[in-house]
């Protein structure tokens, strides 16, 4: 698969064409429309706000922590959506691979870009909230982007992997469903890191060296509070903040791999 | 898994020949039981069952197409007409053999892929369009050419849904005519539609081969093969068993079920 032809003319408007698709259906039939994609995660994230900053009363020694807190479950979403859709994309378009000839691939990344569409969306408003809050805007903002990039990469490694299996063994869905779960509570989205550190300097470490947690605290970090714990300023050690994005960049290729080799099949076996 | 080791290649070469088929060979594993879930895959494995029957579905095709010429693909239920066609589409991989595909080709499958119940008329026309290639600013030029030719009226902006089945086929089809490429393949698109319809149909055919178009066509309809093709050819059972002239073909079609 050579670049010229990843990016051909045909590709490109198919990739288009399914990605606002996808959109336009994703909302179809309600009254409030694209309004959802604005209320769902605005809600989950008014619930959380309420549990545990207002009734639990974590997070208080976080400033901005409401925001931080939004932040933190926008991203989330982002990599739930991502990844479910993604998983789900092949047998969803099942239809579509048996009947024309073109690259598997487009599937699965118009899937995840109707995730992506929704995460600008979302990302603005915590920029508002942050900017109603009192955070000042600065030049760290723009790394916000690396960190998203790489979050969406690891969407799209994953999505690869487990949709290419899923064509076989629909089991996927319903597993990672439960791992996604799990994940939550693995990564520090309602909880400060910090509250893990008091317990366990080494469980704080481990969670940081997931690539979720290391790309939410950097965003949280450049776009609220330079206080926020990041990979990179509590690990000592540099070397050990590179493997988060090994672990990313590892999972992509060796998921692009194992779906370009099963691509072949997925349209006699979806 | 076991790697296909056929291969299909596009090559685009200035001689007479369209499509070249050697030794072409394809089964399929048709799972023997519920194999569709990890559980049932692991459970096979310990028991040493391999879960699956092996479908021989094509044993050993030859031919070749020239450029110009219009062909038909006749053959039973069942007997791989289409598995040949989705093979030479590109659809699926051949297990054995080598397809060279000269020039751009063209599948039609079915009509109206993509089309979605939710989306609008409007909507659809450019989904399709998107799916046989064309971009948005071809799709612009064009869209009114393809609503006048499907006679559809004031049905642009109504959802899909409130068509009747005969309707979709009609803007399908008025979508699927402007696709140009070298070959076009052909899978049973005509058997729908009314006698306006088909009459509609019948002359676009005529029109494809006056312009001297490579033509594939799957079909069951053998007034179409004596009419339209230059040549024909018989499936049995996997196996070309009759390759020559439209008229030879059809009668010998039609003596299967005798």
């Amino acid at each position: 698969m050579s670049i010229p032809r990843v990016l051909n003319r045909k590709n490109r408007i198919l990739l288009s064409e399914l990605t606002k698709t996808d959109f336009k259906l994703r909302y179809q039939g309600s009254v409030l429309g694209y309004l959802w994609a604005l209320l769902r995660p605005l809600m989950m994230f008014a619930i959380l706000y309420i549990v545990f900053a207002k009734l639990l009363k974590i997070g208080s020694d976080i400033p901005h922590y409401p925001v931080y807190l939004l932040c933190g479950t926008t991203m989330w979403s982002f990599f739930t959506e991502c990844t479910q859709q993604g998983i789900q994309a092949i047998v969803v378009r099942g239809d579509l691979l048996r009947k024309i000839s073109f690259p598997k691939y487009i599937v699965v990344v118009s899937a995840t870009l109707t995730a992506v569409i929704n995460m600008l969306i979302n990302i603005s408003v915590v920029i508002i909230f942050a900017l109603i809050n009192g955070v000042t805007p600065s030049w760290s903002w723009l790394l916000i982007v690396p960190a998203i990039l790489e979050l969406y990469l690891l969407s799209l490694g994953i999505s690869f992997l487990l949709g290419s299996i899923n064509v076989k063994y629909r089991d996927i869905t319903s597993i990672w469903d439960v791992v996604i779960q799990a994940l939550f509570y693995a990564v520090p989205i309602i909880y400060p890191i910090s509250m893990v550190a008091t317990t366990s300097v080494t469980a704080a470490k481990i969670i940081l060296l997931n690539p979720i947690s290391q790309a939410v605290q950097d965003i949280r970090f450049n776009l609220i509070t330079n206080e926020t714990i990041t990979t990179w300023n509590f690990l000592n050690h540099p070397i050990y903040a590179l493997i988060p994005i090994i672990l990313t960049i590892g999972l992509l290729i060796f998921g692009a791999l194992v779906f370009r080799r099963k691509s072949k099949f997925f349209a006699e076996e979806v | 898994m076991k790697r296909p080791i056929g291969t299909r290649t596009e090559i685009n070469l200035d001689n007479d020949i369209a499509i070249s088929v050697k030794n072409l060979h394809k089964s399929f594993k048709l799972p023997t039981e519920q194999a569709f879930g990890l559980k049932q895959a692991f459970f096979n494995r310990l028991r040493g069952i391999k879960g699956y029957k092996e479908q021989k579905v094509l044993k050993n095709l030859n031919f070749e197409i020239k450029k110009g010429e219009f062909i038909g693909i006749v053959g039973r239920n069942g007997s791989g007409k289409s598995t040949l066609l989705k093979i030479l589409a590109g659809i699926y991989y051949p297990e054995k053999g080598e397809v060279t595909i000269n020039g751009n080709l063209v599948p039609f499958i079915e009509l109206g892929v993509g089309f979605n119940p939710e989306l609008t008329g409007r909507e659809n026309v450019y989904l399709n369009g998107a799916l046989l290639g064309f971009s948005n600013e071809e799709m612009n030029s064009m869209y009114d050419d393809i609503w006048d030719f499907a006679e559809l009226g004031d049905f642009q902006d109504q959802k899909l849904k409130n068509y009747s089945s005969g309707m979709q086929v009609r803007l399908a089809f008025s979508i699927a005519i402007r696709a140009r490429g070298d070959i076009l393949l052909l899978d049973e698109v005509l058997a729908v539609g009314d006698a306006a319809f088909q009459q509609k149909c019948n002359n676009y055919f005529a029109r494809l081969k006056d312009k001297k178009q490579t033509v594939i066509l799957v079909t069951h309809a053998m007034e179409n093969v004596r009419k339209f093709c230059d040549r024909a050819i018989l499936i049995e059972n996997g196996k070309i068993t009759l390759d020559g002239a439209p008229e030879e073909v059809a009668t010998a079609y039609l003596k299967l079920w005798q």
